[in-house]
This record gives C-alpha cells, structure tokens and sequence, in this order.
C-alpha cells in the first residue's frame, strides 16, 4: 500500500519549544529550544536520565504543566495547527480528544474507586454522548483488542482487583478509545515485569501499525526505546543533543552523551571479567544553574576551551542525523579509549575468580504466610506458598545473582535468610552456624556479618539523621572500631563510596538518589559483613548511575572480599555482575547454575522466556520471540506437578502427549555439569538442540556472528 | 480491499468557529483540498471544500471595500461549510468500489468515513487512484499485455491456465468490457521477470483470444 498521495503534514512538530517553571528564586528554564517532528503513523522515542525534563515536553504538549509552568517560546503545531498561546477552550477545541497520554503508574491513571468498566464508558458517554449500552460494548470490543483475558468480567472489576499489567491494558485501551491521532507514553512499561513489558511493547507496535496513531514514547531505558520506536531524540539537561533514526543513534551515536549512556549498560551477555561499565562522571546539572556552553561540557570527555565558551547548535551530522556538539564528527571518527587504570583493574578482578568454601547454605527452606480463611468459622488455614523447597549455596567471594519475575519469592527468600521472616522449614546455614532464628534472636557477630542494601534508598534511610550518623551507627553498635575512630571510619568509608568528607552532615533529602544509595550501601558494609544481601539496588537509579553502583559493588567485593545475594529484575545487569544465578519461579528454582551457562542453551522453558522479553538497546540484534500467557498463578494455590506448566510455551511441543506428565508429576532435576541444573521434565537433549535467544550481529565484520544468551 | 484499509486515518480536522481567512491558509499550507468540519468528539458538522471557500461575488457587489473586509473577517467555516445532512459518507466497512460508485455518481472528489457519526477517516478520489495504480502494480517494472477475449465463461481460466503452465509469476490481473464491443472482454495482465517476446509467443497462441497491446512498463 502507498502512502504517498497522503497528507505530508507532520502529526506533531515541535518548533523551538522552551518552558519554564516560575519558582521564588525566579524563571527555571526546564526545556530549551526543543524541536522535533513526529510523522503519521510513526513511532518517536525520546530518551534521557531523569530530570532531562522528557516528561515536561510531554505536558507541554497536552498544556499540563501545572500552575506554575509555562511555554515561554516556540510552537507546538498539532496537525497543522499551533498549540502554543491559546486559551483553555481554543485548546480543547483544536486537540478535541485527538491526543492521549499515557502514564507510569496505571494505578494513579485510574479512579481506584470505580469499577473499570464505568470508568472506560465513561469515557464514551462524557466526550462522544454515546448511549451507556453502546459504550459498554464498545469498551469489551477494545479490551479484547487489548488482549484482555475474559474482557467482561474485568469491566466489573475495581482497579485493585486486576494485576499491574492488566492495569497498563486497561489504561491503553482508554486511550485509544477516541481513536486519538497522537498517544504519548511517559514511561509506560517501567513499572512492569520484563515478560510483562515485553507483551505491553508487542501490544503498542500492533495497535501503532492497525490504528495508525503516532506515538511519542518517553523512556529511560534505551533497549526499550530501540525495541519501539523509528526514531530517537536523545534528551539531557532540557535540550535535545541527538535526533536521528533509531539505528543511526545506536549503531553510530555522535554526541558523547549518547555514546556515554551506551557505555554503561550492559549488553546481555557481557560479564564483569570481560567488560567494565563505564559511569558517565558527575550529574545532570539542574536547569537553574546551567553551563555558559555546551551544557555536557563538565562531564565529557573530551571538552575543550571551545566548548565551555560557546553553545553548540543542533547540526547535521550524517544523513537526517543530529547532533549538538562542536567536535561530532572529530569524535565520532577518533574512536574511543577508556579512560586510563580501567583495563588493569578488570585484570585484577579476574585473578579473583576462583573456587572457595561455602559460606551460606540453604537447604529446601520454606516460607509460608498464613492467609485468613474465607470461611467465617472453621475451614482449613491456607497458606501463601511465598518460598516453596528452595535450596541454594553461595562460595566465599562469589555473587549469587537471584531472577525471576515480581511475585516469585525473591524478596521473601533474601529476608528469610537475614532473619526478617520466620522460615516455616528447612536448614539455613551460615558460616557453620545455624541461622533459622529471626533477627531479634541472634546475636550481634551474626548481624554484623549479614548485611542488607535495599531496593528504595528514601525508605531506608532516616530522613532527619545525618549521613553521618547513619552510618556511624552500626560501628557503635558492632564495635567495629573503637569509639574515638567512629568519625575516621565514617569519612573512609564515604571516600571508598566516592562521596568525601563533604557528605558527612549532609541530610538524606540533600543527596540524589545515586548518592542515597551509596549511603545505604556504606551504611551495609560499615560493619565489614561477610555477607551483603542486595535486593535490586540500582533498579531505581538512572543509567549512568546504576553503572556507577555496580562498579563501586564490584570494588568493594574486590577489597574486601565481600560475598553477594544479588536480586535483580534486569536480566543484563544480573548476568553483569554475578557469578552464579538462580532463576525463581512460584517460590521455587527452575534453573541454577553459573552465570554463562543459564544464558546459553540449554535453558529451562522459563530462563528461555524471560531472556526473550529483555529489551536490548541494539537494533541489530535478533531476538528469539516468545511471549508467556497470562500472569504467574497465585501462590496461595500453586499449580500441581511443574508450577510452570500453565504457561510453559514449549512442554506441548517437546514432551509426548502434550506435557501431560507436567501437570500431575513434580519434574526431577536434571544436571547438566559444572553445577548447571534445570529442574524441567523436558530431556537434556531437546534442550539442548533450543537455538540461542539472542545472536548478536557484528556490524563491523557485517558477517560474523556471536551468540550470546 | 475495504474503505478503512485505504483511507487517510487521522485527517486534519477544523472547528467552526475558525476564520475562512485562516481555513484558506490551513488548506493551503497543509496541501488538502478537503476539511471536514467537527464539533466535540470528532462528530461531524460539515465539509468545507476549496469551493466552498469561493465566495459569489454578486454577494459582495453592493458592499463597499471597508464592508467587504469587515464581511470576511467574521466569516467563518460555519457560514460556508456544506452542513453534515447534505453530506455523503461512508463506514469503515464499505468495499472501494462502492466507495467509487457512490462518488461517481454524486460527481464528488470526498468522502468523510464515519464510525457512529464520528469522524475516523476520509477517502478521496486520490486514495481510489492510488488504489487502481496499486492494482495494476505500476511501481514494479513487468510486461503488461492487455488481451481480449470472448465474454464466456472459461476464457479467463485459459489464459491464466497458460500463465500458470508457463511457470510465470503474475504481478496484477484486471479486466473489464471491451471499448466498442459487447460480445469481448479486455483482460490486463502484468508478468515479471519474462522477455516480451516469450509473452507473445505463449498468449498469443491461445484459440479466440487476442493481444491487443503489450509494453513493457
């Protein structure tokens, strides 16, 4: 089909756009001179670290941006028409309900207290005084379009009552109820699962391709925006620095702050001995205080004098390629070398790797919670099987890497271990010493050994101490060093954190949310712990932060020999930073082994399904497409036999007479060698004939081709 | 080949209230020849064409120059527009030649395709064009052969049956009654990827059929 008679007039262009928050201290110019174009039908990714103001070009668009921000320059023109300096009413007028927006949280998007089907009708009956019935039947036809399972019993449903994902469908398909021409989404899926995300992003590029709706998609995560969309506008500090197709930013990015993000995530398949993530230094400057010239300049490379005195301009650099730099096409041309002392602590790390004693070990440990029966009287006690027979052992030195999706019993496992839950069974051994006791009964040795970083740094840090004192505490409290050193041991420590002396008196709510949680892991390892349990502690930081983390995680288990549990969602980074890995599914291990070999076949069906959903930030690579069904069944009543066989896309296809033998019968574990195990029904054999999830193509060589994952 | 598959999702859209002066600009900048008219929801409330943008002069004869300026601009899309009952439309479901006839017939270049009285889309002479071109597969180069045949039953079937024997991809196949000649019918067939001269010799063999043209394009 043709589609060039049709009109050329771009759904949305962004001409020059500034915005500003008015604020006490005066004007913050949040967004300058922003331009971009989306075409009909066309998918555009803008991405950037937090506080690149993304969203606020979103609100912008849709003239959100509260009562204190307004567009001081520029033009946004809607299918022709200008957004920008018109009243209320103009613009209701003018956008009708012609563009939809879409946000993180889908719980905060819907009214907790109706029931979905109302508030999809609503929709219907408000803007188009459609008839109720006709609404009604209108938003089944759309949740199943959604591929909503059973889309009329959901209508009667409360928000709380479906799970996230489902939520995230709800939301989609409100938005798209109008047949709106523009849907912009701020971070849609970063609230999800990966499988989930995975499904989410299949859902959006097929409703993109049937409704024909230009999508503007905000997000942090680079994979996921080259998974999405055709075009990349690259955001930092309010400005765009890049803009081009979505190859030409990954495969031959010019700015250096593109090329700095590439460079400190991992790709799946990089681990620690072979590769180093490299931080971008320092942090996005605040739009009240920016830089004479070129806005990067403090934190690059390869800044020179020209570059602190004059602003670059946004200019081409290759076909429809964009870049805001004085010294692109030099840069780019030069190649990059790390900086130096890099290479010789990866060489470092290598020597390391070699096999010790084993310091915990858990054998088929269980924790149930007990849920209230539904009965009134009597009935039997139901329990919430959180951790099902689950055994696991970790080496002195090594990082156990746990994966699975939210709800699998990651969490519960790491808290049972530390003595925050009460196991219901099993052998928890630490050290030669027996640790099912909760936390209040152990004595201080024990605590001070076994150490925890958690996930959200704001909720673990006392927001009314001192940076100082926080970590202070446990050196009082464990005698690490004797009271006149507490202060000495402070600053140390803040040195090895890479934060300084500065920080000392510094409050929580002074630091970023990087700088938070290098407190929270200061505070962790003051006591000098044999073990620290890390339960996804860079999932809430910014790319180039999390790379800063993970680096400062690495040098203290170097120093000091310090052994991880590391739980992750992010198959990549898990696959970075750890040496063995436990796939968690329904409370139990589907998979166990080391780190390169859960990544390469044979995989169990579950390790094969969460390494396809793994957005990865690389056009050029070919990723296996499998998609599981449905969410992961409740733990208060798990699925006989194999827990994973209600959503096991490859029993039915590998196994006689249709995997029947998973449902009735508990699969044995299977080991493959070098303490590689897959706990599946399915033969060794056929599992290994699976092809690699990922094949990586070299763009350079243009032929060969290395398998990863 | 239904009208949703073939018409312009998403059209630029007006209100009412908006200034004939600015329409001409809008239609003009934007390159369209057709604005449908909505008020909330996307309903429809009218169509505003270039034509409808010409003003009679005889309606402005006896004002005088000062009068005209201030004529015009108040005038808005709502005085001009033609209003949605004069207005033919379509649904999503409707096949493209039906679209056609219904075009054909009432002598109009648009038609604004409705969804429950919502605007979802537009049609225009240019999409069935487009549509034709797309059939007679013009962007890939082939040998057309336009042959005329008896009108009974079977003869298409024995000129594709030749193609089929010949182990030849056909790129686009139509016909339709011979100019001139009720008794005939004018098949146009495109093959690719096969001389000229081999074309001839197979089709030009076939009993009661006839080549009347062949090019390669």
């Amino acid at each position: 089909m043709t589609t060039d008679h049709r009109i050329k007039t771009p759904v949305l262009q962004v001409e020059n756009l500034a915005i500003s928050y008015e604020t006490r201290k005066g004007d913050v110019p949040a967004v300058r001179g922003v331009s971009f174009e989306i075409q009909r039908a066309e998918a555009y990714g803008i991405v950037g670290e937090s506080g690149c103001g993304k969203s606020t070009v979103a609100f912008g668009i849709v003239n959100f941006l509260g009562r204190n921000g307004r567009i001081v320059d520029g033009h946004i023109l809607f299918q022709g028409q200008d957004l920008a300096g018109r009243s209320q009413g103009e613009l209701r007028r003018i956008r009708g309900d012609q563009i939809a927006m879409v946000y993180q949280d889908p719980m905060q998007a819907l009214n907790p207290s109706m029931r979905l089907g109302d508030q999809m009708a609503e929709v219907l009956t408000v803007h188009r005084s459609m008839e109720k019935g006709a609404a009604w039947e209108k938003c089944i036809e759309m949740l199943k379009r959604v591929y909503m399972p059973d889309p009329a019993n959901v209508m009667r449903r409360y928000p709380h009552q479906v799970s996230g994902g489902q939520q995230q469908r709800v939301v989609i398909a409100m938005a798209l109820l109008n047949g709106p021409a523009l849907l912009i989404m701020d971070e849609p899926t970063t609230a999800l699962d990966v499988t989930v995300e995975a499904a989410v992003l299949d859902l959006i590029a097929g409703l993109q391709r049937d409704f024909e709706t230009a999508i503007m998609y905000i997000s942090h995560n680079l994979g996921v925006i080259a998974r999405v969309s055709t075009k990349v506008g690259v955001m930092y500090a309010g400005e765009i620095v890049e803009r081009a197709s979505v190859e030409d930013v990954y495969l031959r990015p010019f700015h250096p702050y593109t090329q700095g993000l590439m460079r400190c995530v991992p790709r799946l398949g990089m681990d620690k001995y072979s590769s180093y993530l490299y931080p971008i230094p320092g942090r996005v400057p605040p739009p009240s205080n920016l830089p004479p010239g070129c806005i990067f300049e403090p934190r690059c490379h390869y800044a020179r004098e020209e570059c602190r005195l004059r602003k670059p301009e946004l200019r081409l650099v290759g076909f429809k390629h964009w870049a805001r730099c004085h010294f692109a096409k030099e840069i780019a041309e030069q190649g990059w070398t790390p900086p130096e002392g890099v290479t010789a602590e990866l060489a470092a790390r290598t020597e390391r790797a070699k096999v010790a004693e084993t310091i915990l070990k858990v054998d088929h440990a269980k924790t149930f919670y007990e849920a209230p029966s539904k009965k009134l009287i009597g009935g039997k006690k139901q329990y919430v099987k959180a951790v099902d027979d689950v055994s696991i052992e970790v080496r002195r030195g090594e990082t156990l890497g746990v994966v699975g999706e939210s709800g699998c019993g990651k969490s519960t496992l790491v808290k049972t271990i530390i003595g925050m839950e009460k196991p219901t069974d099993g052998e928890f051994e630490f050290m030669g010493i027996d640790i099912a006791a909760p936390v209040s009964k152990r004595n201080l040795a024990l605590i001070k050994d076994l150490q925890m970083v958690f996930q959200n740094p704001d909720s673990t840090l006392n927001p009314s101490f001192k940076v100082g004192a926080q970590i202070a505490r446990p050196l009082q409290r464990f005698k690490t060093v004797p009271s006149d050193q507490v202060r000495a041991e402070v600053i140390h420590l803040l040195e090895i954190m890479r934060l300084g002396e500065r920080y000392y008196d510094r409050l929580p709510r002074q630091l970023s949310g990087g700088e938070k949680q290098r407190v929270g892991i200061a505070r962790a390892i003051a006591g000098r712990p044999e073990l620290v349990l890390c339960d996804e502690p860079v999932s809430s930081l910014d790319v180039s932060v999390q790379a800063a983390v993970l680096n400062l995680l690495m040098e203290i288990q170097t120093e000091l020999g310090t052994t991880m549990v590391f739980i992750a969602h992010d198959l990549s980074v898990v696959r970075f930073f750890c040496d063995h890995i436990a796939v968690m599914y329904l409370g139990q291990i589907a998979e166990i082994g080391p780190a390169e070999a859960i990544y390469a076949p044979p995989y169990h069906p579950y390790t094969e399904a969460l390494l396809s959903a793994v957005p990865i930030p690389d056009p050029g690579t070919k990723q296996k497409h499998i998609r599981l069904s449905g969410n992961v069944p409740s733990a208060l009543n798990p699925p006989s036999g194999c827990r994973f066989h209600t959503r096991c896309p490859r029993r039915a296809e590998m196994l006689p007479d249709g995997g029947k033998i998973c449902e009735t019968t508990v699969p044995p574990w299977q080991e493959v060698g070098k303490g590689h195990r897959i706990c599946c029904h399915i033969p060794l054999e056929r599992l290994r004939q699976m092809e690699a999830v990922v094949t990586v193509r070299d763009q350079v060589e243009g032929k060969e081709e290395i398998n990863v994952g | 080949m239904l009208v949703k598959n073939y018409m312009t999702r998403h059209p630029l859209l007006a209100d009412p209230a908006m200034s004939t002066v600015e329409a001409q600009r809008f239609m003009g900048e934007n390159d369209i020849r057709h604005l449908p008219v909505v008020g909330d929801g996307k309903r429809l409330l009218g169509l505003v064409t270039r034509q409808s943008l010409l003003i009679d002069p005889g309606r402005l004869g006896s004002l005088d120059v000062w009068e005209i300026a201030r004529y015009l601009s108040a005038l808005t899309l709502k005085d001009v527009m033609i209003k949605a009952q004069e207005i033919t439309t379509v649904e999503q479901d409707t096949t493209i030649e039906e679209a056609a006839r219904i075009m054909v017939e009432n002598r109009i270049g648009c038609l604004p395709v409705l969804d429950d009285g919502i605007v979802v889309g537009i049609i225009t002479e240019v999409d069935l064009l487009a549509q034709l071109m797309e059939m007679m597969a013009t962007r890939v180069p082939g040998v057309r052969v336009t042959v005329r045949l008896p009108d009974e039953r079977g003869e298409l079937a024995k000129l594709v049956g030749t193609i089929a024997a010949q182990e030849w991809g056909m790129l686009a196949c139509g016909g339709a009654p011979a100019p001139k000649d009720p008794t005939k019918w004018d098949a146009v067939v495109k093959i690719r990827d096969v001389p000229q001269e081999e074309i001839i010799a197979a089709l030009g063999t076939i009993e009661g059929q006839e080549i009347v043209d062949v090019r390669e394009v």
